[in-house]
């Protein structure tokens, strides 16, 4: 702050209330003891600062900020273990600033009606209904409490709050002053990235871009241009781009005629000490020296972080061409300092590329072994990449030491804010879900997703995921209420001459679930997880309103039902839960809007070593095409669920419900062939079940061509494509060369039917629909087909032991029921 | 929904008893299986019915007893094994004893008071075979017996076709050596005899069909697959990167001096009541220049921006283009188009419009505002004043491109052929024809 060489200046105190010289006095001692607070804060001597900090509340009792600092002092004295008593610290001094500021606010319009400074008597300005403005604020301003509020949500993981604090910070950035700005943008950046926010990141990016890639061409001069400036800069001369030769980081090309003078000379006095492993940030501007060789190592550093921000930003938003770009100028900047991070971001390029090898390696070449902290991220990733590998068991045992290292983290004396943020453990234990689905192992899944639920609450591919642990545990007969369908059973009653067989009907195998599930829809007696279809439709139902919403616009209203959020809730719960973790929000007009005009980057032929434009083209191409990207993945994720819903439906016995969802499947745009096949299935089938086989028929003969030949409703292309919207690189995409789909054969395919035992499927169903009906050879033709391609379907053998039964060939049927494969025959149990 | 094993046992021995009066039998029945779940044993019975070698003679009479006077209450079509019934009593390959007893027991349907028909219930089944005269019962047509009984009767749905086409799920499996008639009796447990290979206990058969037969019989079968699961997505996994501390901020605002800017605060206090002197308005303009955050400390609220404007246009100009950023500048602006027209404040207008661009509604706004206030002053003289000042700033705004005329060409035309005897309201008639 400059203007604190200029103490003489007494005159108008600004509430308005004392300008006798004894009050200055009394103000220059505490100003003393403010500066001892502060330095003795810096040293960690927390006690001697509180003291310090008390005598200054004797001078100024209420003073709001005494109070924010004294929060901020208490709680690193008593070894940062109470977060949360800290917040409600904060909210109260910023809830006691603006009422401050309101009425200093009155007073300050009520002076100037009367002309008299010190009338107190608001009686003019009864009607005032005047928002709060910056100017109002003055004194009283709240930035820095809110700033803190912001920072321990992040580090409490609570990104979606964090954002919702932050972000308006940012957007009414200018009366801030720069240190403090500087620290909003980059926990901005930090929180945006963490909630996948690529518009917020990128509105981040480019103002940074802007105010820190000219600050860095001004350090020659040794100081700000604005100070040569004439005095009216109404009419000011570009002329702020001239040495951009001078420096060589890929941000320079920034666009002077977009800038404000104020923001190019925004962060000329900041302090760019962003060390990541010191809390060099508490530093005050008002102590760092203003030593010009200061300013550039670190500016450096900032620049390093800059330019790590946007590797980040690039990958969030796939752009992988100009993300390898982007690492490699992060590594020479890197060079000669800490690159551990740029490595940790060139392995995730090369993950995210499916260079698999390559990214393990690079991850052991970043790998410090001793630091906790450092490895249990190591070891997420790597239970990435192998998860990626399909190598779900050594993806569990690194997923399970990261969580170990995180436990032993936890354990870490003396705490530190950053110990809460370290530990990533509810974000490591989605990845353990993932894997433990992957592994056909739902109950521990769900245990898993539940704890992920903390986190990930808003994010429908949580409660799609969870939703799917309950399907498994049914298709797994881990349900209480029924039993295995992959097979047939039958019992075998009296023997010898009166030998009976009494075959059991799958059909019924579900039939009352839903049933079962009255009380807590989502949590036994034993607080674990009771995964039910009914469950499952109540996960997949959140996970659709949340996928519209984030479809159709910002309004966002509170959670439809909430499992998770029990007794770790604050305050503010309601207000940020609005907003959503991960956002996918409407970015795909946003971005479109924002990319009009920009050509499109990468298209413009000779590929070698093009300048990627300023950043702000780079960013916003990156950020159009993420819309696309995400658009595609959201109508994937909405295929499934539908797909899910639909079944589940079905399962409930709402064939009513089933219909509809299916149909709405049906009728998504750009369908995968096999969600079409199996709408159409459900469909036909809730048809069926609602006495309408001539429209189920319907559904069904879009398969058939020709007699009774059913096609394959899809191929293998479409299992591979489902499989694989992942692989598809940014660089491919615009017609690039590169090797990175060579590893993606390792991988499980999805673990649905085959083509053609989905077209044994429809045979089978043919075959019902006509049993159903009567039409018993036909029921008889289809099958035979069936049973053809898959001769131990229980389906199709139990159909064609009905079919036989129905026509009284009932020693066929006995034979078919002894050919298939897949029976059990159960002894009668009298004992 | 089964009967469990003891529960079978039971009715396998109400079956057996063929020496104990009917009525008894199936009041002990009645006794046992209270109204709403006899329906699981009755259609266990009528399943064990329909294999005519299942049961002994004596217990298929008990048998039908039982699905008869289990519903007795009730009127006949609501009876779920009526049309067993009827059958039972139509079937001419059966035994004369067993269609003569289902006769009477429909009978009991009808007249429940009957005496005569009353009396065979209680007779014991043995009893009624041994007593039977085949030459005083007549049997009916089936069709008449169904218009009789079942005329009322509404198929019973089940909640699926599936299951409404479903048919018994039992087959007879056999197991006696090839070649051998399965129905010789020769396999059936003989007492004090060696069992042989192909031998069978009958009633240990019934009592596992008891047990084990569930209400669903089968059906076609529909193959119901289950979705895929949804393959992991892009960013699904979490990787996860190292990131800043983000330490809390000591907030340097305490106790500061707050005598930042005082000098330029207390100018504009001046600046609001009269001009500045030349120095002055300079001293103002650098000092804003120098500290890009001060323009939010030297106390200018909206209220107060009109003063400004008209004793120091220069400094309201500078404050309003820094303040820009500000998200409540729209108040500042509200402010300002509304204010009294006069030459300073549409300098002022003026200014902003080139050095920052004002919002166009806002500039319509005040053109909106200017005209009117032209319309209706009434001191002549400083009308025309007026008026001309107005026809400069709107050519201004036009020739520089900062308005389109579109958007206000009626309103300025018509402003223009009221004043038309006004030479710069001619001027810009002609200007608005020449871009026409």
């Amino acid at each position: 702050m400059a203007s604190s060489s200029s103490p003489s200046s007494t005159a108008a105190n600004r509430d308005g209330s004392a300008s006798a010289a004894e009050d200055e006095a009394v103000m220059s001692v505490t100003r003393v003891f403010a500066q001892d607070a502060l330095l003795q804060f810096q040293s960690g001597k927390f006690d001697k600062c509180l003291t310090a900090l008390s005598e200054c509340l004797k001078r100024k009792p209420n003073d709001p900020k005494i109070s924010h600092n004294i929060g901020l002092a208490e709680f690193y004295r008593d070894g940062c273990s109470d977060p949360k008593r800290l917040l409600d610290v904060l909210n109260n001094v910023k809830k006691r600033s603006e009422e401050l500021a309101r009425t200093s606010a009155e007073q300050v319009e009520s002076g100037s009606n009367t002309g008299d400074k010190v009338a107190l008597g608001s009686k003019g300005s009864g009607a005032m209904g005047h928002s709060f403005s910056a100017v109002y604020m003055d004194e009283f301003d709240t930035y820095v409490a809110i700033l803190n509020i912001a920072v321990i949500w992040f580090h409490l993981h609570e990104y979606a709050k964090a954002l919702s604090v932050v972000e308006p910070l940012f957007q009414n950035r200018g009366p801030i002053d720069e240190k403090t700005a500087l620290n909003i943008c980059l926990l901005l950046l930090d929180v945006g990235l963490a909630c996948h926010d690529a518009m917020k990141s990128a509105d981040v990016l480019i103002y940074l871009d802007k105010a820190f890639g000219v600050s860095c061409m001004n350090q020659g001069d040794g100081g700000s241009t604005a100070l040569q400036q004439p005095a009216n800069p109404v009419a000011k001369p570009p002329s702020l781009s001239t040495n951009s030769s001078a420096t060589d980081g890929p941000t320079l090309d920034s666009d002077p005629n977009a800038l404000e003078p104020e923001e190019t000379s925004e962060f000329d006095n900041a302090d760019f000490d962003m060390d990541v492993a010191q809390p060099t940030v508490l530093l005050s501007s008002n102590d760092i020296s203003r030593n010009p060789v200061d300013i550039s190592a670190s500016s450096v550093y900032l620049k390093l972080k800059m330019q790590l921000y946007k590797v980040q930003f690039l990958l969030l938003t796939r752009n992988l061409k100009q993300a390898k770009r982007e690492v490699k100028n992060a590594m020479n900047i890197a060079r000669g300092r800490d690159s551990s991070m740029a490595l940790l971001l060139k392995s995730q390029l090369e993950y995210a590329r499916g260079n698999y090898r390559k990214a393990i390696k690079l991850l052991m070449a970043s790998s410090n072994r001793t630091d906790t902290r450092l490895s249990s991220m190591i070891n997420n990733n790597l239970g990435c990449i192998y998860y990626q590998l399909g190598k779900y068991h050594t993806s569990s045992v690194f997923f399970s030491n990261a969580l170990l290292n995180c436990s032993s983290l936890r354990k870490d004396r003396p705490l530190n804010l950053s110990t809460f943020s370290q530990d990533n453990s509810h974000l490591i234990v989605y990845n353990c879900g993932m894997q433990n689905l992957a592994c056909g192992k739902p109950l521990l899944a769900a245990r898993c997703f539940q704890k992920a639920g903390l986190v990930f609450y808003n994010q429908p591919l949580l409660w799609l995921r969870f939703a799917e642990c309950c399907l498994m545990a049914l298709e797994k007969g881990l349900m209480k209420t029924n039993l295995a369908s992959s097979e047939v059973r039958v019992y075998v009653i009296g023997n010898g001459k009166w030998r009976q067989l009494v075959m059991e009907d799958g059909v019924s195998k579900n039939g009352n679930l839903g049933s079962f599930e009255r009380g807590d829809l989502f949590l036994g007696s034993d607080r674990q997880p009771k995964l039910s279809v009914s469950l499952a439709r109540q996960c997949l139902l959140n996970a659709l309103s949340l996928l519209n919403r984030s479809e159709s616009s910002y309004c966002k209203n509170s959670l439809p039902s909430n499992f998770f959020l029990e007794d770790n809730e604050l305050g503010e719960v309601a207000a940020s839960k609005n907003s959503n973790h991960k956002n996918f929000h409407s970015m795909n007009s946003e971005a479109s809007v924002l990319s009009v005009g920009l050509g499109q980057v990468g298209i413009n032929g000779d590929g070698k070593e093009q300048r990627a434009g300023t950043t702000q083209e780079l960013v916003q191409n990156s950020l159009s095409y993420y819309a696309d990207v995400r658009n595609k993945e959201n109508l994937l994720i909405k295929q499934a669920l539908l797909a899910n819903l639909a079944y589940v439906e079905l399962e409930l016995e709402n064939p009513m419900k089933a219909f509809s969802i299916a149909r709405s499947l049906l009728e998504l745009p750009e369908c995968s062939r096999i969600y079409i096949f199996l709408g159409h299935v459900y469909a036909a089938e809730a048809l069926c079940l609602l006495n309408r086989p001539k429209d189920a028929a319907d559904h069904l003969m879009t398969y058939l061509s020709g007699g009774n030949d059913v096609e394959l409703p899809f191929s293998e292309e479409d299992c591979e494509q489902l499989q694989g919207v992942r692989a598809v690189d940014y660089e491919e995409s615009n017609g690039g060369s590169m090797a990175a789909k060579n590893s993606s054969e390792d991988r499980l395919g999805i673990a649905f039917l085959k083509p053609e035992e989905a077209r044994a499927n429809l045979y089978v169903n043919f075959a019902a629909l006509y049993a159903m009906q009567g039409e018993l050879d036909q029921a008889r033709q289809f099958v035979a087909q069936a049973l053809s391609i898959t001769p131990n379907s229980p389906e199709a053998t139990l159909t064609a032991v009905y079919v036989d039964l129905k026509a009284g060939r009932s020693q066929e049927a006995l034979a078919k029921l002894k050919h298939c494969s897949r029976i059990t025959f159960v002894p009668s149990g009298l004992t | 929904m089964k009967l469990g094993f003891e529960e079978s046992k039971v009715v396998f021995g109400l079956l057996r008893a063929e020496q104990r009066p009917i009525e008894e039998i199936v009041s002990e029945f009645n006794s046992i299986f209270s109204h709403g779940r006899q329906f699981t044993p009755c259609f266990s019975l009528s399943i064990l019915l329909q294999d005519k070698k299942m049961l002994s003679s004596t217990q298929r009479l008990i048998a039908f007893a039982i699905l008869q006077q289990a519903y007795s209450s009730q009127k006949p079509s609501a009876n779920p094994f009526l049309d067993l019934l009827i059958n039972a009593a139509c079937d001419v390959e059966a035994e004369k004893y067993e269609r003569a007893l289902v006769l009477q027991l429909l009978q009991l349907f009808g007249s429940v008071g009957s005496s005569e028909s009353k009396e065979i219930l209680k007779k014991s089944a043995a009893e009624y075979i041994k007593s039977f005269d085949p030459s005083v019962h007549a049997f009916p047509q089936h069709e008449q017996l169904q218009q009789q009984y079942a005329d009322k009767v509404h198929p019973e749905r089940f909640i699926s076709p599936f299951k409404d086409a479903s048919i018994r799920n039992v087959v007879a499996d056999p197991d006696v050596p090839r070649g051998c008639d399965v129905n010789s009796l020769e396999f059936d447990i003989q007492t004090g005899a060696k069992p042989k290979i192909g031998s069978g206990d009958r009633d240990e058969t019934v009592l596992g069909l008891l047990s084990n037969l569930t209400l669903e019989g089968l059906g076609p079968h529909w193959n119901r697959p289950i979705p895929p699961r949804l393959p992991v997505q892009n960013d699904e996994l979490v990787w996860l990167n190292p990131v800043d501390n983000h330490e809390l901020l000591w907030d340097d605002g305490m106790c500061i001096d707050t005598s930042r800017g005082a000098a330029v605060r207390d100018l504009i206090a001046k600046a609001l009541k009269g001009p500045l002197a030349p120095a002055q308005q300079e001293k103002v303009l650098l000092e804003l220049a120098n500290d890009p955050k001060l323009v939010y400390h030297c106390g200018l609220t909206p209220r107060k921006l009109p003063e400004l404007v008209e004793n120091n246009p220069l400094i309201a100009v500078e404050v309003l283009a820094k303040l820009i950023k500000l998200p409540e500048i729209a108040e500042y602006f509200t402010v300002l188009v509304n204010m009294d027209m006069s030459l300073h404040s549409m300098e002022v207008v003026n200014r902003l419009t080139t050095a920052v661009g004002l919002p166009s509604e806002f500039i319509h706004l005040y053109i909106a505002n200017c005209i009117s206030s032209c319309e209706n002053i009434k001191d002549k003289y400083m009308q025309n004043r007026l008026v001309r000042l107005v026809c400069v700033f709107l050519q201004s705004l036009i020739r520089s491109k900062i308005i389109n005329v579109k958007d206000l060409f009626i309103e300025v035309q018509a402003f223009c052929i009221e004043f038309s005897r006004i030479r710069e309201a001619a001027a810009l008639f002609r200007l608005l024809k020449s871009l026409e």
